[in-house]
């Protein structure tokens, strides 16, 4: 975006309900696919970016729109987290109320830990998944193990959507400085341990 | 040198000028802030370890190492310099974020007791600056990190006083930080105040601050994540009484100079005997303080130096290899015509943030969220971290000392005008700085998203 226009209307809420507008024609019958924030965390079938996965939690990508840190989410639970954010905040990946209130990129790789609360040094995406199945539970619904088991590693996305980048500045997730195998600590995550 | 005295009777706290003394406090912490993070933003945090290795390499064998053992020892030294780069950042970035909850912790400490916080245009306007009130007075920079640097970083959070050359017999304001906030301490504990508890104040509990996050935490040699401050080592604090302005102050001293007993200079100097070489966290998770955070970076400094020089290759510098090159105390002023848009623009996106902050004192319940949330952690997080990192890409021949420097954040308060809303003269100072540099054209619909907040 090129130049931009201040607008006094467009913070946050006030004044009067504008006039009720016409409904117009019939809308597509065709349902939205619920927006999700990674791969294996889709509630339905058909329901990942591709449309093609056969069961939820087989999706390989998230619906929801990619952005690259807080603040950024389109709407309610299409929040990552683990980078920024309270410790509350940080247990609810793809959870959060509201418009940027989201603590994170999506979408999550695997590599990403919280840097606060309970599930600090630990995998955000296991916790994602975790907080997918218990709402799976809560609603009786079956659901299917996702493509990777601990989240799309970051060399994936990058393959996958040409670029990916989850801000911050204290580097790579997935880095060593010759001193250790990144497939060690990435190990490490997915077995549900502390990086 | 500005030097500003708020008291009327040097070196007493009262009832009667409580309220200034607390306004003195915000804006000592509010002077940290350009300086920690003009600093912080002049360390590359991740720098090309190859390119730095092959460097070492190169210069070992030509003290006569051989080539196996020469590329053994720059893979070695690389690592700990990729380690020191991202650690000094993370601990300078632990420090600035902990500035940030004293100054909220000071205002909500003054909404308590004597009014509405002034936060908007008090960062230091001349360079070098000097912390309101402390003696004796020594020059602050905002400089690119180095040992002089991180000395005047000790100072500002000596526990101690620091030497002084003159003697003097008149009463002095406060020696340290930390002695300026017992005054204060005093005057609280031995009144009867009254609270303002109807007034809104920035609380705990709402997500307005966390003590870590992605960069305050630094990778180390085999690259496990550390943490730089310890996840119960304060937060935001609700001022309704006498008990909760004290733990408050407690807060602020204790993140700041540590508790009575925490190491300090020594002589004048850093003891870096005292200074343990594995990270705090692996002990019993107690938060180091600000100067021995900033003695650790200080020390290992030292150390890497002496490696190098005792390998040979001393001649450059270690910040050479991770420390950008920026000039002192610059000024937007100072900057070529096609850049100051962009440095306009990084500084209103900077004064803005103390606009919505002290917004926040006007406004409660989902309001006063909205603003912080949508609105100071978008700014900070998102959109001036992201100019401070792209402005750095320029580079600019400076007319005093005709060397090429990058371009830096200045960190300068702008100067909105009165005559419409802060918000659309953002916008405009973005339109100006787009038009400039395009790079930037993607933050567009995140400042369009901020809150219209007035002055």
């Amino acid at each position: 975006m090129a130049n931009i226009n201040y607008n006094p209307n467009l913070s946050l809420c006030g004044g009067s309900a504008p006039a009720p507008s016409a409904p117009g024609a019939q809308a597509s019958l065709t349902p939205a696919p619920e927006l999700h924030v990674c791969m294996g965390l889709n509630a339905c079938k058909g329901h990942d970016r591709t449309g093609t996965n056969n069961c939820a939690g087989t999706g390989s990508c998230a619906t929801a729109e990619q952005h690259n840190c807080q603040t950024l989410n389109n709407c309610r639970g299409q929040g990552g987290c683990g980078l920024y954010g309270d410790a509350e905040q940080q247990m609810r990946p793809g959870d959060n109320e509201c418009a940027w209130q989201g603590s994170c990129a999506v979408p999550i790789q695997a590599e990403r830990f919280s840097t606060l609360g309970e599930n600090a040094g630990k995998s955000v995406w296991l916790q994602a998944r975790k907080l997918f199945e218990e709402r799976m539970m809560r609603a009786k619904r079956n659901f299917g193990e996702a493509p990777f088991k601990c989240g799309p590693p970051q060399n994936w996305l990058i393959s996958v959507l040409g670029s990916y980048d989850s801000c911050g500045n204290s580097g790579d997730k997935r880095c060593s400085f010759g001193f250790n195998d990144p497939e060690d600590n990435a190990k490490l995550l997915c077995e549900g341990k502390k990086e | 040198m500005i030097r500003t005295n708020f008291f009327s009777k040097e070196g007493e706290v009262t009832p009667a000028n409580l309220g200034e003394a607390i306004q003195q406090a915000i804006e000592i912490e509010i002077a940290t802030i350009p300086v920690y993070l003009y600093t912080y933003y002049s360390i590359n945090r991740v720098p090309d370890q190859d390119a730095i290795s092959g460097s070492l390499s190169q210069a070992l064998v030509q003290k006569g190492v051989p080539l196996a053992q020469a590329n053994a020892t720059a893979l070695e030294l690389s690592a700990e310099l990729m380690v020191y780069a991202n650690k000094a950042g993370a601990l300078i970035m632990s420090v600035a974020i902990e500035e940030m909850l004293h100054m909220a912790l000071s205002s909500n400490l003054k909404q308590a007791l004597a009014g509405l916080p002034e936060l908007i245009g008090k960062s230091p306007s001349k360079w070098p600056a000097c912390l309101p009130g402390h003696e004796p007075e020594f020059p602050i920079n905002r400089d690119k990190l180095s040992l002089d640097q991180l000395m005047t970083f000790l100072k500002i959070e000596s526990p101690d006083p620091l030497p002084d050359k003159k003697l003097l017999k008149a009463p002095i304001p406060y020696k340290t930080i930390g002695l300026f906030y017992q005054m204060i301490k005093d005057c609280i504990a031995n009144n009867d105040l009254r609270y303002n508890t109807h007034s809104p104040q920035l609380l705990p509990g709402k997500g307005y601050y966390a003590q870590n996050n992605v960069d305050t935490l630094y990778y180390d040699k085999k690259h496990k994540p550390h943490f730089t401050n310890a996840a119960d080592s304060g937060d935001l604090l609700y001022v309704q009484d006498r008990e909760s302005a004290l733990h408050a102050i407690t807060c602020i001293v204790d993140q700041g100079e540590g508790l009575p007993g925490a190491p300090g200079f020594k002589d004048g100097k850093v003891d870096c005997s005292k200074i343990i070489p594995d990270d705090y966290d692996d002990f019993d998770k107690k938060e180091l303080s600000h100067f021995e955070k900033f003695a650790r970076i200080y020390c290992s400094y030292e150390q890497l130096t002496k490696k190098f020089n005792a390998l040979g290759i001393g001649a450059i510098d270690i910040s050479n290899y991770f420390v950008v090159n920026v000039a002192k105390n610059p000024l937007t002023a100072h900057y070529p015509a096609e850049i100051r848009p962009v440095s306009d623009f990084l500084n209103g996106v900077y004064t803005y943030l103390f606009v919505m902050v002290e917004n926040c004192y006007k406004q409660s319940g989902n309001t006063q969220y909205e603003i912080f949330m949508f609105g100071v952690h978008k700014s900070m997080i998102f959109i001036l971290n992201s100019v401070c990192g792209d402005i750095m890409k320029l580079t600019y021949k400076n007319s005093e000392d005709g060397k090429t420097y990058n371009v830096a954040p200045t960190f300068e308060d702008y100067p909105f005008g009165l005559i419409s809303s802060p918000k659309s003269q953002l916008i405009d100072l973005y339109n100006a700085a787009v038009a400039v540099y395009p790079t930037i054209s993607y933050l567009g619909q995140r400042v369009q998203d901020l809150p219209d907040v007035p002055l």
